[in-house]
């Protein structure tokens, strides 16, 4: 006696009986298998199955007969094997046997394997993804949780997003045995028999309830496959646990999307933006610092690409966890994303190349110029006012484009210094040392010389530029200018306020005038300068410790020690030796040995 | 290298151009082009049938027709289109040289033998 189904075979009525129904239905599984959705096939297995109900009415001599396992078996065997359904499309290849065996191992699923379960079935699952033992994998995630607890956030992760092997094809998928009508059987065959033993243990376990505890252990595991039996208490809290971290896991999903979204929002806006301000004249700074000459759009397309794709997959893996029966973007789409975004980063790799190689050199040009001031003259310097600049007298290596006096755009720098160094000769004279960086020498000294600096002297009062300027053209490429002044000894030099931060107040190249010693009246001495009107305060950059006594004055710092004790009177200790001046006798102690000398008499003594 | 496999490949790569050359004269629905095919000994099993057909009407050489029958399921009958037709024109020269190119070698193997 055989329990019967009605069946509607492409639109004719079958009754069936139950196993031939079960096994009509796994080679139809089968068959869908072996197709792709590109091949068409919900039309193929539609005339397959129209094929098939064809046979079965040829088969049946009136409506009440019934199509048994023999019926079934005659078809298949007319149909064929799901392999024999396979179009390749490289039939000519010399080994086809290869194809198939590739197939399978390609079509390796992760699947958690809930059949052979501690917790959740993962680390089965990955041991047949990866072919290895189970121990393996379980010692692993030992060693996580003990290491860094990681372990458990992994695994909690993997559980929530690995499927569950449940039909006989996915726990083929996941063993990585190829998918077809012999395995399907055997695989439910292995899975009749583990289901009617567990139904005998439960039957065992009903009659022999006293004893149920240490079987229903055993019992458990076989539980699960039938799903008519009773959860068991850990099923019961794994589900209030997967709960809640299925919300925990939303949530990050909304974290994810979040970012993801924004970023890209932020990044498109940028975009746009960044191609107005190449729109509206003056404005395009970024063509300026863009030396290498790479378009600006280009550059930041692929800015965008680099910076993009990454956020759009952050973002799509988001979505992915929130929606879980999201469709898949497509192998196609993610690989070429990939590609796009491999090239883009190449892409931004040659133009950073391009860009530095752009400031290999860096060239000086010099020029300089004669200034009619002799020794006891006194020279004014100053900047010339300016409203370029917000705060035209604070020295910045900042730059901007404006448009000069003569109508002509052109960017605008402070990217320049003033030292002061005295020079025996006896007129003054500046030196104007324009640089600038390019990819080889010619280009930077063409850039340099492309520097346009001026100032005008009239009347020992010296007018400086507190910038300058370089076409547009010439790009921002590190131009620099440093101004020196060379004064002859004797001289009297006064820098006006403005000029403070445009000094350099440290004392290096022979460099005589600190940004201190403004609004002062300054001597210049073979290698200083001699400040008057200056309060004790020029060495305070310095960490000098200075001591003043009221009379006589007495000065320690890294110079030496120095004492006065009156106009005339003055002990010196320093890197020279040791002077001693007084109104009419000095003694100087150096190298060169003991040399003291009177006004009244000159007496020498050497050792 | 397996007799089995050459045989296969064999007759996968004319079975397209003998579903055409069924088609030729007169549309059929599957059950008649199998049988053709199989008296023929060209088919085996019929499963392989339905994806060459899927693609060939998917390719536009092919276009189908529904008809009622009065035994089982309403019927498809195949038939040419235009490119069907040209294109199965094309096969046909092509197997009459295949043909000739083969029984030329293997009659000259022949001749040798003897």
């Amino acid at each position: 006696m055989n329990k019967t189904v009605n069946i509607n075979l492409a639109g004719i009525f079958f009754h069936i009986d139950e196993d031939a129904y079960l096994k009509l239905q796994r080679y139809l599984e089968a068959i869908k298998r072996s197709f792709t959705d590109s091949q068409g096939r919900a039309e193929i297995i539609a005339d397959i199955e129209a094929r098939i109900a064809e046979l079965f009415s040829e088969r049946l001599q009136n409506e009440r007969q019934v199509i048994g396992n023999k019926e079934v078996d005659e078809v298949i065997s007319i149909m064929g094997q799901p392999e024999d359904y396979l179009v390749d499309d490289e039939i000519f290849e010399d080994e086809p046997q290869s194809a198939p065996a590739n197939k399978s191992r390609a079509s390796k699923k992760l699947y958690r394997d809930t059949d052979n379960s501690y917790i959740g079935g993962v680390s089965a699952g990955l041991a047949h993804y990866f072919g290895i033992d189970v121990i393996w994998i379980r010692l692993t995630w030992i060693l996580l949780v003990l290491g860094a607890g990681t372990g458990i956030l992994l695994y909690i992760l993997l559980w929530i997003l690995v499927p569950e092997a449940k039909t006989t094809a996915e726990k083929l998928m996941m063993t990585g045995e190829p998918v077809n009508i012999s395995n399907i059987e055997k695989k439910i065959k292995d899975g009749f028999d583990s289901v009617s033993e567990t139904v005998s243990g439960v039957a065992k376990n009903v009659s022999d309830s006293v004893s149920g505890a240490a079987k229903k252990v055993d019992v458990k595991k076989q539980g699960n496959k039938i799903k008519s039996s009773s959860r068991t208490f850990f099923d019961t809290v794994a589900d209030v646990i997967m709960f809640f971290f299925k919300i925990i896991a939303k949530f990050i999903g909304l974290i994810l999307i979040l970012i993801g979204a924004s970023t890209l929002i932020a990044l498109i806006v940028g975009w746009f933006s960044l191609g107005a301000i190449d729109v509206i004249p003056g404005t395009d700074l970024v063509g300026i610092v863009n030396a290498g000459g790479t378009p600006v759009w280009l550059a930041s397309l692929l800015a965008f690409l680099a910076v993009g794709i990454p956020f759009f997959f952050l973002f799509y893996l988001g979505l992915r966890i929130l929606i879980t029966n999201l469709k898949s973007i497509g192998k196609i789409a993610k690989l070429s994303l990939l590609g796009l975004w491999l090239f883009s980063i190449i892409g931004l790799t040659i133009i950073t190349i391009k860009e530095v190689s752009e400031h290999a050199y860096n060239e000086h040009y010099i020029e300089k110029m004669t200034l009619e001031t002799k020794a006891n003259d006194t020279l004014m310097v100053s900047f010339a006012d300016n409203d370029i600049f917000k705060n035209p007298f604070y020295r910045s290596n900042d730059f901007k484009v404006a448009t000069s006096e003569e109508g002509k755009k052109a960017i605008f720098s402070k990217d320049l210094r003033i030292q002061v160094k005295s020079t025996t000769d006896s007129l003054a004279f500046l030196r104007i040392e324009k640089s600038a960086d390019g990819r080889n020498y010619e280009k930077a000294l063409d850039r340099a010389k492309n520097i346009e600096y001026s100032y005008t002297f009239n009347n020992q009062e010296l007018v400086l530029d507190p910038y300058f300027t370089t076409p547009v053209s010439n790009k921002y490429c590190e131009q620099e200018v440093l101004i020196t002044l060379y004064l002859p000894v004797g001289s009297v030099v006064y820098f006006a306020k403005n000029t403070e931060s445009f000094l350099n107040y440290r004392t290096h190249s022979n460099n005589i005038v600190s940004s201190n010693q403004v609004s002062h009246y300054l001597t210049v001495d073979s290698d200083a300068v001699i400040c008057d009107t200056c309060e004790t305060e020029e060495d305070e950059e310095n960490d000098d410790i200075e001591i003043n006594i009221d009379m006589p004055q007495v000065k320690i710092n890294d110079k030496g020690i120095e004492i006065k004790t009156g106009d005339n009177q003055i002990l010196k200790i320093d890197e020279n030796g040791i002077n001693g001046n007084s109104e009419n006798v000095r003694v100087k102690i150096d190298s060169t040995g003991i040399n003291i000398t009177s006004d009244k008499e000159t007496e020498e003594n050497k050792d | 290298m397996k007799i089995e496999n050459t045989k296969a490949q064999m007759r996968k790569g004319v079975l397209e151009f003998c579903i055409l050359s069924v088609l030729k004269d007169d549309d059929a629905y599957v059950a008649e082009i199998l049988d053709t095919l199989k008296d023929a000994k060209l088919l085996v099993v019929e499963g392989t049938i339905y994806p060459l057909l899927t693609r060939l009407k998917n390719a536009g050489l092919l276009n189908y027709r529904w008809e009622e029958s009065t035994s089982g399921p309403p019927r498809k009958y195949y038939g040419l289109t235009e490119t069907g037709k040209l294109f199965l024109n094309e096969l046909n020269t092509t197997w009459s040289e295949l043909q000739n190119a083969v029984n030329i070698v293997t009659n000259q193997k022949a001749n040798k033998n003897e």
